[in-house]
């Protein structure tokens, strides 16, 4: 059994800030993540061909990683994580992984050495655990999603993180028809009992190779959601339904940490600012400077109490300015010298409310996600946080009234679509039951029924 | 912390949304959309409001009054999804609405062939997958159902597809498309693959690509491939094939926007 969060790590919303958290981690080369100062993240995609051999993927994976440690050190920059998000030959193949790892530590390891540059890299293995046609959270590919773990943690990674798939099936069927309940089932329950079981091994991997379990996103769920959602011309899907699932998520991501996990969070994980309220772990982030990615609607709002600052993911190739790992790991440096210069100058409290306040208003997932208010959706996940349904229930609930709040304030101004989903998905929720049991039971037999690709052995029912 | 004022905001953003939205509501615009013929309307507007139940009770009151279960198909059925695409087209509903009525929709079809023995007359063939090696589906499916809404015979492959197999359906099949999707960068090279095989075996037709890390300049560099932004822009696609035939130029044309 894991322990859940009861209470909150922060005695109120103001005392989160950038660059620092209730419980900074050290790892890698001479890095303490959270500990006053923010840190750059770079994110990387090899190039399409790169994939094609163990060998390709090695010198590609070299070559970033090069010409991005060389870029720190002509800017001046004192810190770096470097993040390698597998490809799937990386996972499916423990030994790649390793080799990438081993490959890219060994020239973070020269550079640390040479120029005393502080740096950690962090191997985000991925969820290989599907077959064609279903997920196998817990079939035969387990023990070589486990392996890809230890592989990284033996040859050099300092970080372990993962973006788990638990509950997608149901939640994919349901965030395209309006379901709330699926939503919830998905994310809040399936999701947080996968959750459970992946990171008590995770962190059992990392515990005994001395490195660190760093946390989870519900990247596969809230970030759908959100990119279905897109920007504000975008009829795809209701953004105040977005924000329920990213609330949602934050239950199911603070999983990791109940098992072990003891941060820096991943960057796509926009729920972080509300587990950092009840963890008090450090976080990474990703906002302007990850448009190289993907658009979002927050792109300062985000940077508000992140302790790494990352890009999410570009693909390598050349731009004018250099290679891209060059000019995005360049602009993260500037954007974290800017938050360490305020925290210096005593400033920083200032810059965080004008980065939060820049976006707060521009739509419901960023006004639900800027600091005050995500802290009260962590007091409601953790007043409920024995249990992973009513936590997660109850953080819906709360957001819907956060939502509200904002549009009565006549400051977040919705159109009438969104305030029209955004009155079902709170109707959904009030109507639902408190008992958990009755809840799993009923969202059991329903979505057997409707799910062809739900198997609930994956959950261990 | 800090705060904005009510007036503040209007400076750092403009609700270019709120300022557009339509005045009509989406059931009123609906309204103003369906057919007038009194067996055909309910069928429409059951179709957009996603009720499969009202849409199998509407049919059988059609059937019933005298009409042909296959016809149902086109002239109700697809009428009521034409409704449901147009106000997707003009941002007056959500996709989950779409995706509603598409389950509707094709509950529908099933009862009407399951009253006839005819069979209906698909606009045209399209195998969809998912690229090998990248298990995101979710871009696929939404795929797979808005073109078999909009009337075409769906082979869906699902996802993690080896390439070969993409070859070997396209080949007994013979689709007017293939569509592909995929997440990652490192798993879209499979698509430079399907490219290069089905030419080897002299097989030329549109291959529709789209999703996550995809984009147009990828896409271009191989010679079957168009690009799509967008899941509905399948449709599109699909329909313009149909209307104006299938030169990958002149379908590059219309779809590579950047």
């Amino acid at each position: 059994m894991v322990k859940k969060y009861t209470s909150m790590a922060y005695a109120k919303a103001d005392d989160m800030l950038f660059g620092n958290s209730k419980y900074p981690v050290k790892a890698g080369l001479g890095l303490e993540i959270g500990a006053g100062y923010t840190t750059p993240e770079l994110n990387y995609a090899p190039r399409p061909q790169a994939g094609k051999s163990k060998d390709k993927l090695v010198k590609e994976y070299e070559r970033i990683t090069t010409d991005a440690m060389a870029r720190m050190v002509q800017i001046g920059a004192p810190s770096i994580v470097l993040e390698t998000e597998h490809v799937e030959q990386m996972s499916n193949n423990p030994d790649w992984g390793g080799a990438v790892a081993h490959a890219q530590k060994t020239i973070m390891e020269e550079y640390h050495d040479e120029y005393g540059i502080k740096c950690a890299l962090r191997h985000t293995i991925g969820d290989i655990r599907e077959d064609r046609d279903y997920l196998q959270l817990r079939g035969d590919k387990y023990s070589t999603f486990m392996e890809a773990f230890e592989q990284c943690a033996q040859n050099g990674a300092d970080l372990l993180s993962v973006e788990s798939m638990g509950g997608k099936e149901v939640f994919d069927y349901s965030i395209l028809r309006n379901d709330t309940a699926g939503i919830l089932f998905g994310i809040g329950v399936l999701g947080s009992m996968d959750m459970e079981m992946v990171w008590s091994d995770i962190a059992d991997i990392a515990k005994k190779n001395g490195v660190v379990a760093a946390g989870d996103t519900d990247c596969a769920q809230a970030n759908t959601a959100m990119f279905i959602a897109g920007g504000l011309l975008d009829k795809n899907l209701a953004h105040t339904i977005a924000i329920v699932a990213r609330a949602i998520s934050a239950g199911r991501s603070l999983c990791a940490y109940e098992a072990g996990a003891t941060g820096p969070g991943k960057d796509c994980g926009y729920e972080n600012t509300i587990i950092k309220s009840i963890a008090g772990v450090p976080i990474a982030q990703e906002g302007k400077t990850s448009t190289c990615a993907h658009s979002d609607l927050m792109g300062n709002l985000t940077m508000q109490c992140c302790d790494l600052w990352s890009n999410e993911s570009v693909e390598y190739h050349g731009e004018f300015g250099g290679t891209t790992v060059q000019c995005w790991s360049e602009t993260l440096a500037y954007d974290c010298a800017m938050m360490n210069t305020s925290l210096k100058l005593g400033k920083a409290k200032d810059l965080r409310d004008i980065l939060t306040l820049s976006d707060k208003y521009r739509d419901p997932q960023g006004y639900v996600l800027a600091y005050d208010n995500a802290y009260k959706v962590g007091e409601a996940i953790a007043k409920n946080g024995d249990n992973n349904y009513l936590r997660t229930k109850a953080a819906a609930i709360e957001c819907c009234n956060i939502v509200e709040e904002g549009i009565n304030s006549g400051k977040l101004k919705l159109t009438r679509f969104e305030t029209n989903a955004l009155a079902k998905v709170k109707a959904d929720l009030e109507a639902l039951t408190d008992d958990a049991d009755k809840f799993m039971s009923d969202n059991l037999t329903k979505f057997k029924q409707e799910v062809a690709v739900f198997k609930t052995e994956n959950y261990g029912l | 912390m800090l705060d904005l004022t009510l007036e503040d905001i209007d400076g750092i953003l403009v609700r270019y949304n709120v300022a557009l939205e339509k005045e009509m509501t989406p059931d009123e615009a609906a309204e103003e959309l369906y057919p007038k013929d009194e067996l055909i309307y309910p069928i429409a507007k059951a179709i957009y409001e996603g009720e499969e139940d009202d849409v199998v009770d509407a049919l059988k009151a059609a059937i019933d009054a005298g009409k042909k279960p296959i016809d149902l198909i086109n002239d109700a059925l697809m009428i009521g999804m034409g409704v449901v695409s147009q106000l997707y087209d003009e941002g007056i509903i959500f996709l989950p609405n779409v995706m509603m009525s598409a389950d509707a929709m094709l509950n529908g079809i099933e009862y009407c062939k399951s009253q006839t023995t005819e069979v209906p007359a698909p606009k045209g063939k399209v195998v969809c997958h998912v690229a090998e090696g990248d298990v995101h589906d979710i871009g696929k499916n939404i795929v797979a159902a808005l073109l078999r809404a909009a009337g075409y015979d769906v082979t869906d492959l699902g996802r993690d597809v080896p390439v070969d197999e993409v070859i070997e359906i396209v080949e007994k099949e013979k689709p007017m498309m293939l569509t592909g999707t995929a997440l990652m960068t490192t798993t879209m090279y499979a698509f430079k693959e399907i490219n290069d095989k089905l030419l080897e075996k002299g097989i030329k037709l549109p291959f529709a690509c789209g999703g996550g890390a995809v984009n147009q300049d990828f896409v271009a560099q191989y010679d079957l491939g168009v690009y799509g932004e967008e899941a509905s822009d399948a449709v599109k696609i699909a329909d313009a094939i149909i209307a104006s035939g299938d030169d990958i130029e002149k379908l590059r044309e219309e779809f590579h926007k950047h």
